[in-house]
């Protein structure tokens, strides 16, 4: 490294610092303030420090309201992304070994899954004559409706990577179409799949506009909408507006640190191929 | 002619047909109807264009749209600069380049509501930390939020930074993918740094410029979550988007409307995201 | 063990026709060769064998069974691929017992048969290992060993050595013949390579564009090629071909000679010709001569014939081993 290179990148920490980091500390530091304290929305050190207190009393707040929505949020997220691994590794697997005339249309409608913002009350008015608005069931499945298409084209170009002689060697080897999917192409699938849970399980996790729309009522209340229930409500308690977002930003603090690698190249598939 | 039973049946497509027809699909196809209509749900009388006349009449709705645009392609178009020249930066080898890469990509996969409510305490027109520091070295600070002019551009400043890191990364992987050849080659026939940039890595990287300026135009489209936690569309209705518009349509009972919102929406994606993709791509042939 | 029979076989992919016809008989343990130029057809013809691939039209039987439609698991066959095509996330044992355990054998059963299966093949120390941590001709094996527990009728191979290595590739193919000898199974094996095919070969099917060009023994291939095109794939280096006045003026279309075939001497001969270009390969020497009737004639000499460039030597055809098409 030359003289040149250290200095950019002191230089280059330095401000990242600034513009980067303090944001979160300011919210650490809010967080553990005393009312009166963060009520002056200072950049400054705590007067005192009152952690353990702001963490009981959020959660203790409306009836323990951020342990539902933190139970809500988690079964919402693995249910979606437990079905989206299996769906988009199931659809991935037959469009990419299958070229048939269906594909230009299956492909359409991945694009237009991509692209096209979902027509919200249509949507609602769907899950009310099915009787899924307002529930759990409703929101995992439309989460894994929305995610489908991103899991799609992450499988299907990892597909592609995997030889078809393997499956030929299974089919001679006297598989059914479903034992060469579930024992042969499923467990190669391993490194795009941890790929797809953790992207897609940060962004259905950190999902605000569909649970605002699709389960509205107290009882199905989720991470997301806790910040903005709770936005109105702590208009004076800064310190517990701030503790609750830093609980919310805690769950992918602890996914990236662990999964970066997996983070990087889902975020990324597609940018070199174009 | 003997027909096989493929060892990859189309049953393997069906549950992920279901899900997807009955959620996403039959909605999308059923805001066409519907965006013709005065609805409440249960039932729907037809009114023509009426929903769209009146989009297009209301002043606020009209703004709602510029907005989303001007959101949109200013967002797309700070995040492909300063994505490509932060990758640059973050490849040339300086100190704690990993770090740095972490540190800038970090905001994006937070809670895009806690960075919200975050900035809008640190942009508080008195109180706030960056008026505060402005005016600790003489700047008055503007009121970020609370400026008509200016709350649209100041949401747009916080999706930038919290969107950047995506960008960045997206380019740091393009430019992997070009061959140290090129720059060898460049640097033989005597290119400087600055020439080696524009005529190297620029016309090289495109297939990343592709992506991110596609998807930072489609998110910036169809951006909500932000604005809803800063300003709620407001001061009145200055920073409103077409996302905000179809939730605050929807939330007062105008179904109807809130659905025309939604069709334009998606036309508006079509119209900007269509054209452009197809002169990407005849673009690449020429390469 | 059976024998297997194409009657009329055909296939096509829409209009383009890849395999035009083809009756074939390969007998009961016999060792069969599939060669041929890339795209001739050979491997559409073994897929087609093994079920993987459907007949357009014609019938096929194995072992007297008509398997025309039958799915490739029960055609009795088992096949290896070029790329071995080991399951990566199985081990040894799991990639050699797979097709059992689809079956849904008894767990006793199928460690009985891996283990017999490793031994006939010197696996055993390698039966917990992953393909990948195998080396190619260990790979090769294991492919091979995938294959015999399935006791198929018939083993189907293709192009298994193409990636190895020339000295392991010679191993495999003296491994390949013992395996067949003990086994006495029927065979069939495609190849781009004559070498693999004169070597291990019982019986040589030399295919072209979707024909059978002509069946036979190496042997007989090598001393009667039906055609210009056998005479011109059977045998290294090729035989010198001539068409034109050449050939009109030994009565015939093409005319062949080999070039160890051809008799050298410095003072007298059929045709005169200058040395161009001279191989040394050791045992033998090839010559490639020009000649301004001929254009251009490869000779092979003893390896320590004393040559050189430009020299103008002549040669004289052996009787009896020149071919008229």
């Amino acid at each position: 490294m030359t003289r040149r290179q250290f200095y950019t990148g002191v230089i280059s920490l330095a401000v990242a610092g600034v513009i980067f980091i303090l944001p979160f500390v300011f919210v650490l530091l809010t967080a553990v303030k005393t009312k009166q304290d963060a009520a002056l929305l200072t950049f400054s050190w705590p007067v005192e420090w009152h952690f353990l207190d702001n963490l009981t009393e959020v959660l203790r707040t409306r009836n323990y309201m951020l342990l539902l929505a933190y139970f809500n949020s988690t079964v919402i997220t693995v249910c979606s992304v437990t079905l989206l691994v299996l769906f988009g590794a199931m659809v991935g697997y037959v469009l990419q070994r299958r070229p048939s005339g269906w594909n230009k249309v299956i492909y359409a409608f991945v694009l237009a899954g991509l692209m096209i913002p979902p027509a919200v009350v249509p949507t609602i008015w769907i899950l009310q004559s099915v009787g899924l608005f307002k529930t759990l069931t409703g929101m995992v499945f439309i989460q894994v409706a929305y995610g489908l298409a991103f899991s799609v084209l992450l499988f299907r170009s990892f597909i592609a990577t995997i030889p078809r002689d393997l499956d030929e060697a299974a089919i001679i080897d006297g598989a059914k179409p479903w034992q060469i999917f579930f024992r042969v192409i499923l467990p190669l699938l391993k490194p795009v799949t941890v790929t797809v849970i953790v992207v897609q399980s940060i962004s259905i996790f950190n999902d605000f506009t569909n649970p605002l729309y699709y389960l509205p009522g107290r009882e199905n209340v989720t991470v997301q909408l806790t910040l903005y229930n709770f936005q109105g409500q702590f208009q004076t308690q800064f310190n517990l507006l701030f503790m609750n977002i830093l609980l919310v930003t805690i769950p992918p603090l602890i996914v990236f640190v662990f999964f970066n690698r997996q983070i990087v190249a889902g975020m990324t598939a597609g940018a070199v191929k174009g | 002619m003997i027909v096989q039973k493929s060892p990859y049946p189309y049953w393997f497509v069906m549950p992920a047909a279901v899900v997807f027809s009955v959620l996403f699909l039959a909605p999308t196809l059923a805001s066409l109807w519907f965006s013709l209509t005065r609805w409440d749900l249960f039932s729907a009388q037809f009114i023509g264009l009426e929903n769209y006349r009146q989009f297009l009449r209301e002043p606020f709705l009209i703004q709602g749209l510029i907005n989303t645009v001007i959101y949109a392609f200013a967002t797309s178009a700070t995040k492909s600069v300063f994505g490509l020249l932060l990758a640059v930066l973050l490849t040339s080898g300086i100190w704690a380049q990993g770090f740095l890469r972490a540190v800038i990509f970090f905001p994006v996969l937070v809670s895009t509501i806690g960075v919200g409510i975050t900035f809008s305490v640190l942009m508080h027109p008195t109180n706030g930390v960056i008026n505060v520091a402005l005016s600790a070295i003489g700047i008055p600070g503007p009121g970020w939020l609370t400026d008509p002019a200016l709350a649209l551009y100041s949401i747009i400043l916080v999706d930038f930074w919290k969107g950047l890191g995506l960008a960045t990364l997206i380019y740091i992987a393009g430019l992997a993918s070009i061959s140290p050849d090129y720059y060898e080659a460049a640097r033989i026939d005597g290119a400087t740094r600055t020439q080696m940039f524009f005529r190297v890595t620029v016309p090289l990287v495109r297939p990343a410029t592709v992506t991110v300026v596609t998807l930072s135009l489609i998110g910036g489209l169809r951006s909500f979550d932000l604005i809803w936690a800063m300003t709620r569309g407001g001061p009145g209705f200055s920073s409103d988007v077409l996302a905000s518009v179809i939730y605050k349509q929807y939330q007062a009972g105008f179904y109807g409307l809130s659905t025309a919102g939604n069709v334009i929406l998606f036309l508006l994606i079509g119209l900007i995201i269509l054209p452009m993709t197809a002169w990407f791509n005849r673009k690449e042939v020429d390469l | 063990m059976a024998k297997v029979v194409l009657e009329n076989i055909r296939k096509s992919f829409g209009s383009l026709d890849v395999i035009k016809g083809i009756d074939l008989a390969v007998e009961d343990g016999e060792f069969c060769v599939f060669v041929g130029p890339s795209g001739c057809g050979k491997s559409t013809l073994l897929r087609m064998i093994s079920g993987l691939e459907t007949s357009s039209d014609g019938r096929m039987l194995i072992g007297d069974r008509d398997v025309t439609h039958a799915e490739p698991s029960q055609r009795g066959i088992a096949m290896v691929f070029q790329s071995y095509a080991l399951y990566p996330h199985l081990t040894v044992r799991d990639n050699i017992g797979f097709g059992l355990s689809l079956a849904g054998r008894p767990k006793a059963e199928i460690a009985a048969k891996v283990e017999k299966t490793a031994e006939t093949l010197q696996l055993t120390h390698l039966l917990d290992r992953k393909p990948k941590a195998l080396s190619g001709g260990q790979r090769q094996r294991v492919a091979i060993g995938r294959a015999i527990i399935r006791d198929p009728k018939v083993f189907l191979f293709d192009e298994p050595l193409s990636n190895l290595d020339a000295a392991l590739r010679s191993q495999m193919r003296m491994e390949l013949t013992d395996l067949h000898a003990r086994l006495g199974a029927t065979m069939i094996y495609v190849t781009h390579d004559q070498v693999e095919a004169m070597t291990m070969a019982d019986k040589i099917v030399v295919l072209n564009a979707g024909r059978v060009e002509q069946v036979g023994s190496p042997m007989e291939l090598y001393n009667r090629p039906a055609s210009p095109f056998v005479a011109g794939f059977i045998g290294s280096p090729k035989m010198n071909l001539y068409e034109g006045a050449i050939a009109a003026a030994e009565g015939c279309t093409t005319y062949g000679i080999r070039p160890e075939h051809l008799s050298m001497s410095t003072s007298e001969g059929k045709w005169k010709g200058t040395i161009r270009h001279i191989e040394r390969l050791g045992a033998d020497t090839v010559l490639y001569l020009d000649q301004p009737d001929l254009m251009s004639i490869v000779v092979r000499v003893p390896g320590d014939a004393e040559l050189a460039l430009r020299q103008e030597i002549f040669v004289t055809p052996v009787p009896g081993k020149e071919h008229r098409f």
